[in-house]
């Protein structure tokens, strides 16, 4: 059910985990049609200084914006999102999206997320997001 | 060599972009959101949307179609061995279906000249068939000065 904006408090939140299985950057090079040799071409990765590939930035905010619609249940409810990419995510790495209500009038409410991987470093940084009717 | 600050408003597309629901779902599969508002026909039927939506991301798809044109620019002359995606912005107006036609309009919005590197916003409005604005996506790239 879609959750009903109005009712959503500060200090409102949720915690999400999203793991970057082996072949995620090559799904997403597909989808997205983004196929930087970061991305999908380990050796390229290596000679860069990368230690293989990493995933694409904007696949990492997309892990964001599944966790937002699946808090409010309507992805129409997401009105604003935005990011800095500040750490590069390997395959393997396990992200958690933390976020928390820190403003909200009953017709939007605003959340500011941490996005962390498993050793607790932000790979995301400055990332907040809307939500409204 | 530092990114002239007055590139600040050119303009680059427009550029039209149709929506396909198979290609809308091979997205929402690849950042691992199989909601059934994307993905289910008979669930979406019974939304308020009446029908299935594509996921508010796949913005950098269709908007995203913009940042060739202006990496390749040859007066910009942007160092692209040095470029990274550094942040990225959107504003969702309204939801996207499959069969829409968008339409994205870019422009420099913001160059930044810093000691280490400069940064430069291109941000793209998408307008659907009907004329409404259903996304502004804004793209910062960090640009580092070679030593």
């Amino acid at each position: 059910m879609a959750k009903n904006i109005k009712d959503i408090k500060v200090g409102d939140g949720y915690t999400a985990k999203e793991e970057v299985d082996k072949y995620r950057t090559i799904y997403y090079a597909g989808a997205s049609g983004d196929f930087n040799p970061i991305h999908i071409d380990p050796e390229f990765g290596q000679m860069v200084g990368l230690g293989g590939v990493i995933l694409h930035g904007l696949c990492t905010l997309g892990f964001a914006a599944k966790s937002i619609t699946d808090w409010t249940g309507d992805p129409g409810a997401l009105k604003k999102l935005k990011c800095r990419f500040a750490k590069p995510v390997h395959l393997g790495d396990v992200i958690t999206t933390a976020a928390q209500v820190t403003a909200a009038n009953g017709s939007r409410a605003t959340l500011e997320i941490k996005v962390t991987n498993q050793d607790g470093v932000d790979v995301l940084t400055m990332v907040s997001a809307e939500v409204g009717e | 060599m530092a990114v002239d600050k007055k590139f600040i408003g050119k303009k680059y597309g427009p550029m039209t972009y149709e929506i396909g629901w198979e290609k809308g779902k091979e997205y929402a599969r690849a950042i691992k959101n199989e909601d059934p508002h994307y993905m289910d026909k008979e669930f979406a039927k019974s939304t308020k949307y009446g029908g299935v939506i594509i996921p508010p991301t796949f913005a950098v798809v269709y908007s995203g179609h913009l940042c060739m044109p202006f990496f390749m620019d040859p007066e910009l002359k942007l160092d692209l061995m040095m470029l990274v995606h550094g942040e990225q912005a959107f504003e969702f107006f309204d939801v996207i279906r499959p069969g829409d036609v968008i339409t994205t309009a870019g422009v420099i919005s913001n160059i930044e000249n810093k000691e280490k590197l400069d940064t430069v916003s291109l941000e793209g409005t998408s307008t659907n068939q009907h004329g409404k604005v259903v996304c502004k996506a804004t793209y910062t790239f960090a640009i580092r000065k070679r030593a």
